[in-house]
């Protein structure tokens, strides 16, 4: 399967991800309802981009009471938003803090890899974002853990 | 012969463990369920009450979607008997069903106090499909509707009373609201937001009677003004199913003791959700847990077993959201333990709380509040399920959360949370999406 690579190093903090995730998730140009989501690091001074590893669990799909989360064509976890009551069990039950939730609508929503054919990756001017068929992992962790102490906790 | 799996219960726990048992047996076995009604969500009754969803929306599995399926069902029956040496099961009707293995899953019933008038025409309870149907009877716009008993269950329908129209008053015995699910902190903030969005909350009152007040109803209470009220909804608690399991010999204690792999005490007789008293993640000790969640993962687990895939679970977690006039309140695991490190920030006007509690150098509990129109509030819950969920060690970064326990997500990326979380699952295996298999909808 096809997932989200993520090379944390290569990320500028251009924010372009936002914006098209936004586009094709909501048909808006409003990153606030990106499901990928750019984090500042170091003070600002290196970014990396944090989305839905797609977990072998599905949390998310095994918590919802009325089956609305499933698994498309690109093997992504989607919500069907005809089924989606508004519950909110997917968002305790996701540990990964990766489900979203549009008070306008009153449905979760979530990375579904735009089945197939991810805006993310295709807007990385920097291709911090791949979309390759590799195993999913903790692609920020090594990096956020090489820079935590450095600015959080020894500019103290 | 193929194996005879009966299973006693179509909530949650049961429906799950029908599909596990369809996924995982390697010989196509015997489905019998018995089912008081025909199988549908509780959880999202309270999205019919508003009428924001259909009836049929409801259901988890018509009587053709069983038969398709391959499940013998009895449904509109109740199990009244459980012989564990013959391998039988009476149901009320006299029928006998026998079968190689069991699973108990007869969920939970509303209990109310013995106050006088409680059990009257007129006063509901909110749990079953048919009660939430005489509840959209009866609240009207501009019905004055009272609830008492301000815990989990009333608040799943706050919302749904205010957008019927009806104006609302929820009274509560404890000194304060949602007394099992979150700390006074975020009950004092839940209960400003509640006021200042036209609930009236009254905490720490006792009811002492409900008479009938010329088509109304009157509440009387041990101290304070009477409430006089179009309908009256008692969420005063749940009780598990279980005491038709009295003389069967299976050991019960606060629910069926089950084992890791949710057998009870007779090791053909598994128990899952509300009934089932299994093993609690943080601690390891035995718990009934009688939320959704845990009905999933019982159900799950125990169905593998019985069909010959041996799963061991892990354990359960404690954990609960609810949303009132788009404030998100949650909380996990032992959020209320006194003997943790508790680490906690308020932003009063915001509003959002965030309570961290650590045992060593692990999250161990939590309890957030905030609005669920920001994003942060809704990845902040997740992730602190995860922390509390992997028990990753936060030793580097917990100075950093005692200065900002509301800037989790660095922390929950550099402890590598996610390294820890993605080789778990509860079935040992990646799982299949509804529908490739029997399940909801």
């Amino acid at each position: 399967m096809r997932v989200l690579k993520i090379v944390p190093e290569r990320c500028t903090g251009c924010l372009r991800c936002e914006l098209a995730c936004s586009y094709v998730q909501t048909g808006e140009y409003q990153p606030a309802k990106s499901v990928i989501r750019v984090s500042p690091f170091e003070g600002h001074t290196s970014y990396a981009p944090y989305t839905c590893t797609q977990c072998a669990e599905g949390w998310c799909m095994t918590a919802c009471p009325v089956g609305a989360i499933t698994i498309n064509g690109a093997g992504a976890k989607d919500v069907v938003d005809d089924l989606c009551v508004g519950c909110k069990l997917c968002t305790i039950a996701c540990p990964y803090g990766t489900m979203f939730y549009d008070p306008a609508t009153r449905k979760a929503f979530k990375c579904n890899l735009c089945g197939g054919a991810p805006a993310c990756a295709e807007a990385c001017p920097t291709a911090a974002i791949v979309y390759e068929d590799v195993a999913t992992q903790d692609w920020l962790g090594d990096f956020a853990a090489e820079r935590f102490e450095r600015v959080l906790v020894g500019a103290h | 012969m193929a194996t005879r799996h009966l299973i006693i219960g179509g909530g949650t726990a049961g429906m799950n463990a029908m599909r596990a048992i369809r996924e995982e047996e390697r010989e196509r076995s015997e489905i019998t369920l018995v089912s008081a009604e025909k199988p549908y969500s509780r959880m999202v009754l309270p999205y019919y009450l508003d009428r924001s969803i259909a009836e049929s929306h409801v259901f988890t599995a018509a009587a053709a979607v069983l038969a398709q399926w391959g499940v013998k069902a009895h449904l509109g029956r109740r199990a009244a008997h459980l012989d564990v040496k013959a391998n039988a099961c009476t149901l009320d009707d006299g029928t006998k069903v026998e079968y190689d293995d069991c699973l108990v899953a007869t969920g939970s019933a509303p209990v109310r106090p013995p106050i006088p008038g409680a059990d009257g025409a007129g006063v509901h309870s909110f749990w079953t499909l048919d009660q939430c149907r005489e509840l959209i009877a009866h609240i009207t716009p501009g019905s004055h509707v009272v609830m008492v008993g301000a815990g989990f269950i009333s608040f799943t329908i706050l919302n749904s009373i205010l957008a019927l129209g009806a104006k609302l008053t929820i009274v509560e015995i404890a000194p304060r609201i949602l007394p099992r699910m979150i700390d006074a902190t975020g009950a004092e903030l839940t209960q400003r937001w509640l006021t200042q969005h036209g609930v009236a909350v009254r905490p720490g009152v006792k009811l002492t009677k409900i008479e009938d007040a010329r088509g109304k109803k009157r509440l009387r209470f041990a101290a304070g003004s009477d409430l006089v009220a179009d309908v009256v909804i008692m969420a005063t608690g749940i009780r598990a199913n279980i005491d038709w399991l009295k003389d069967s010999g299976i050991t019960i204690g606060r629910g069926i003791v089950v084992d890791d792999r949710l057998r009870s005490t007779v090791p053909n007789v598994y128990a899952a959700g509300d009934v089932a008293e299994g093993r609690e993640l943080i601690a390891g000790q035995p718990e009934v847990h009688a939320i959704e969640p845990t009905s999933q993962e019982h159900g799950r687990v125990a169905g593998s077993n019985m069909a010959g895939t041996d799963v061991r679970y892990r354990g359960s977690l404690l954990m609960n959201i609810v949303e009132v006039c788009h404030l998100d309140i949650a909380s996990f695991g032992a959020w209320e333990d006194a003997k943790a490190e508790a680490v906690s920030g308020l932003k009063p006007d915001r509003p959002a709380y965030r309570k961290l509690l650590f045992t060593g150098d692990r999250l161990t509990g939590a309890i957030i509040l905030g609005p669920s129109s920001e994003i942060w509030t809704t990845n902040d819950v997740g992730m602190l399920k995860g922390l509390v969920q992997s028990g990753v060690s936060l030793a580097r970064f917990k100075d950093h959360l005692r200065r900002n326990p509301f800037d989790i997500k660095p922390a929950f990326i550099a402890a590598k949370t996610t390294s820890a979380l993605l080789p778990e699952t509860v079935l040992g295996r990646p799982s299949k999406a509804p529908g490739t298999t029997p399940v909801a909808v």
